[in-house]
């Protein structure tokens, strides 16, 4: 009942900041330099071309109405046409979202796998050579460029020893192969489909991941150093629980609830698509469609990513905070 | 012939790991379609023709012959007709055709059409092929699809404005001829380069499937009568293509042909030397020694673009002749083309490019001298001025650095001082495309391509008076164009087109700076020769022996 109360809120005020990204965006029109119709038209089209390309996408109606007709079309659940190309705002956003999910997703877990053990390790071993190696090793991390990284991964691993491929999604018998693709085919016995999606998705991730390795590693070692110097800790350790359960069971879960918020925002953030691992990979994700959208003045899919964007950051949130008030009912209360 | 194919090869992979040095440039001249590579041009297709027909006749085309290209973006759409852009175009002729073409060498050449001739004023007559068969259904080419194709594009009535209307200019429709095989096309006025024009658009389609199906569909689908039926297409991934067995000439090499894309370079290239494709358009300099050093090679090859910075001959102090002289002078443009470009691009001195009609051969390019330059801004009364070039950024290959070589150059001269103002090149063409001279900026970067081969598509927009994209108001000009586009003695319209290039040389209404080169990067596995026309038709494509 409250817990519903709580999402139906969340719900709201989702929409709001959806809106609030619309309109600010319609806003920007305004003051951006560039019309999308001298993008649109060749270089030597006449007046009546280009007038006819404006009315064609309605650029020649005051703002005001394009603005009313939008948030009408996007109350139907329409977010328009491109210009030029001709194709639904709808399908490229949602075609592009899988993709950028998957990474995001991918890199995550990567940054997990890696990070939270070695966030543990480095906190349990403190001030010892383990430790050292496992902070230097996140500083590393922390502080290497994506970009670097990915273009270094791609020449030596792709280029120069042919291990991974260079770049672009997975593809088998001219079908691209996604995530679901390769599970529905894996189901079936048939194991070509998860090896190559595997093989396209690894440097991505790892590069992507890197970043968030290095946070997540320290966030958990200090946290874990924290809940290790904690009273009930000394309790548990003075009734004689074994070390281990003390560490993993007690002290571990209770680090763990920050590096969950922080993993949720991260999750906010790449849903937007990771613009330079998208590029540096070739990956036709959110943040490449994001890009294009802006260098060729392409407003609907401009529009249609931010709603993406923005909806996911709001979702992620919702969720996050969503699972809070699972764990600690006083956040609901708040 | 094998022996000759790599020793072209080796000769583009000496230049290039020279590339910087004076040799290497009259290298890279040679490439192009320049008077001094005629020996080439004329020698290497020959023998690639005979290979093929050899082949053919002996073994027939290879069984399996997989080949991907990889351009800069996919296409915008499948629709033949609703689109003005190059990946487009590339796309689209490896599965339709139109009623004429050209050859590498840039000769009007026989495709669906095999015969076309002027009536009278204003009134052409294609024979249209007989044999042809469309993918998709099957059925054969029929002269009704031809004026349907031609009317669809220029003719609103159709129900959709084609943007490439204005590429065929001056037409006004098409019917089918009274014997049945033929279709006459009408003009406004005598239109001379009607044929070039057919040349380039005109991609036929078929009458029927166009109008029983959505425009969506025809926008997701291709049905011609071309060497590739398209299989499959991905929005922004791929498209597919089988070899079409069907096909009215001897079935391509190629048996299964995939375009893809990765905007950024690095990418590109990246692709070629893993051998995940075997073609990339749009090699960065900066990249050449990778491709050289691994299994590809670099093509480059002058393209039908042209790069120049006008001077608003309106306004002080570009109206004055000796100034536009001085800043052509004051420009090192072979040492932008050694540093910024690697060698990739040509000089040149007029407004056209060789070898279109009206090319003035007889010009060379201003010649580097900053003393002179000095003296002529002197003689000109603007000594002291500060001017500034405005460029777009990231739209020509490495338009920044050439427009900051020009700038620094200029500066250099003891009595005019130049800055760069960097541009969005939707901004900047929005500004200059407004049919009104007095808006836009002075002083500016640009480029223009020109595939139809005829000088007067580059002098009309952007030269004569009317222009669409004029930074000059000269009446000599206006009346030798007018003059040229009147007359139907082919003769005395190329000498009228040579005289309004000298006039452009000697005015100088343009710093006039390089023309761009299309530079490739192919596989060692493949035989292909590049195009001045930026076209990579897959028909063409070889297994390198």
């Amino acid at each position: 009942m409250g817990y519903a109360r709580f999402l139906a809120k969340r719900g709201l005020q989702g929409l709001f900041v959806v809106w609030a990204v619309v309109t600010v965006v319609f806003a920007l029109r305004y003051i951006t330099p560039g019309d999308p119709v001298a993008f649109i038209a060749p270089l030597d089209a006449g007046p009546e071309l280009r007038q006819a390309i404006a009315e064609s996408y309605g650029l020649d109606e005051p703002l005001y109405v394009q603005y009313g007709r939008y948030l009408w079309d996007l109350a139907h659940l329409d977010m328009g046409q491109s210009y030029a190309r001709g194709t639904s705002v709808s399908a490229e956003v949602l075609g592009a979202l899988p993709v950028s999910l998957e990474l995001a997703v991918a890199s995550t877990v990567v940054a997990v796998v890696i990070s939270v053990p070695l966030g543990v390790v480095s906190a349990v071993n403190h001030r010892q050579p383990t430790d050292y190696a496992a902070t230097t090793l996140s500083l590393v991390g922390i502080s290497t460029p994506n970009f670097w990284l990915g273009v270094m991964l791609v020449l030596l691993l792709a280029v120069q020893f042919n291990v991974f491929p260079t770049s672009g999604l997975a593809e088998v018998n001219g079908e691209t192969v996604l995530f679901v693709d390769a599970l529905r085919h894996l189901v079936v016995g048939e194991t070509r489909w998860l090896v190559e999606w595997l093989a396209h998705i690894t440097l991505p991730a790892v590069t992507l991941g890197t970043y968030f390795t290095a946070l997540v590693t320290r966030l958990t070692r200090s946290g874990m150093l924290e809940e290790l110097g904690e009273s009930y800790v000394t309790a548990l350790r003075a009734k004689g629980l074994p070390e281990a359960l003390v560490r993993y069971r007690h002290a571990l879960k209770n680090t763990l609830i920050p590096v969950v918020t922080v993993l949720g925002l991260q999750l906010g953030t790449l849903v937007g698509g990771a613009v330079i691992t998208e590029r540096v990979f070739d990956l036709p994700g959110l943040g490449s469609l994001l890009i294009d959208a802006i260098n060729q003045q392409q407003w609907m899919i401009l529009q249609g990513c931010l709603i993406i964007v923005s909806g996911g950051f709001v979702v992620v949130n919702t969720a996050v905070d969503a699972l809070y008030a699972y764990v600690s009912p006083e956040v609901t209360a708040e | 012939m094998t022996a000759d194919g790599n020793q072209s090869g080796k000769s583009r992979r000496t230049f290039l790991t020279a590339a910087g040095s004076t040799a290497a440039t009259v290298l890279v001249a040679g490439c192009s379609s320049g008077g001094d590579s005629d020996a080439a041009s004329t020698t290497e297709p020959v023998t690639t023709e005979q290979a093929a027909t050899d082949e053919q006749t002996e073994t027939g085309p290879p069984e399996e012959f997989e080949l991907t290209i990889t351009q800069g973006t996919m296409p915008t759409t499948l629709d033949p007709h609703d689109h003005r852009d190059i990946p487009t175009d590339i796309t689209m002729l490896q599965s339709y055709e139109g009623l004429l073409s050209r050859t590498a060498e840039g000769e009007i050449t026989a495709m669906l059409a095999t015969d076309w001739e002027r009536v009278e004023e204003g009134h052409v007559r294609f024979t249209i092929r007989e044999g042809p068969t469309f993918h998709k259904t099957g059925n054969e080419l029929a002269p009704e699809d031809v004026a349907y194709t031609i009317n669809r594009i220029v003719d609103d009535e159709t129900g959709f404005t084609s943007p490439q209307a204005g590429q065929l200019a001056g037409v006004t429709g098409a019917e089918v001829a009274d014997d049945g095989r033929a279709v006459d096309v009408y003009s406004d006025g005598f239109n001379p380069i009607v044929f070039s024009e057919f040349a380039i658009y005109c991609d036929v389609v078929e009458k029927a499937w166009v109008q029983d199906n959505e425009k969506s569909y025809v926008a997701q689908h291709m049905n011609g009568t071309g060497p590739f039926e398209q299989t499959d297409y991905e929005q922004n991934q791929s498209v597919e293509f089988e070899r079409y067995d069907d096909y009215w000439r001897e079935p391509a090499d190629v048996s299964h042909l995939t375009i893809e894309s990765a905007s950024d370079a690095g990418v590109r290239v990246n692709q070629l030397v893993a051998g995940e494709t075997d073609l990339v358009v749009n090699v960065p300099p900066e990249s050449f020694s990778r491709v050289e050093d691994s299994e590809a090679s670099v093509e480059a090859v002058g393209s039908t673009r042209v790069l120049y910075n006008a001077m608003k001959a309106t306004v002080e102090p570009f109206s004055s002749p000796e100034f536009r002289r001085a800043m052509n002078y004051a420009v090192d443009l072979e040492s932008i083309i050694d540093s910024a470009l690697q060698g990739a691009g040509g000089q040149t001195g007029q407004p056209t490019l060789e070898p279109f009609f009206g090319y003035e051969a007889d010009i060379d390019p201003y010649p580097y001298d900053p003393d002179k330059a000095e003296q002529l801004v002197e003689e000109s009364g603007h000594a002291g001025v500060s001017i500034e070039l405005h460029t777009p950024v990231g739209r020509y290959l490495k338009d920044l650095q050439i427009a900051r070589s020009v700038a620094g150059m200029i500066d250099e001269l003891p009595n005019v001082s130049c800055s760069v103002n960097q541009r969005t090149f939707s901004t900047l063409a929005g500004e200059l495309t407004d049919s009104d001279i007095t808006t836009g900026p002075d002083f500016y970067l640009i480029g223009w391509g020109n595939a139809t081969f005829d000088a007067s598509q580059t002098i009309n927009p952007t030269l004569t008076s009317d222009g669409s994209l004029t930074s000059w108001k000269n009446d000599d000009l206006d009346q030798l164009v007018e003059d040229a586009n009147s007359t139907t003695d082919t003769d005395e319209r190329e000498r009228l087109l040579r005289e309004a290039n000298q006039l452009c040389h000697d005015e100088a209404p343009w710093i006039f700076l390089n023309r761009q080169y299309s530079v490739y990067g192919t596989s060692d596995r493949i035989e292909w020769t590049a195009r001045n026309d930026e076209r990579i038709d897959a028909y063409a494509i070889s297994l390198a022996q």
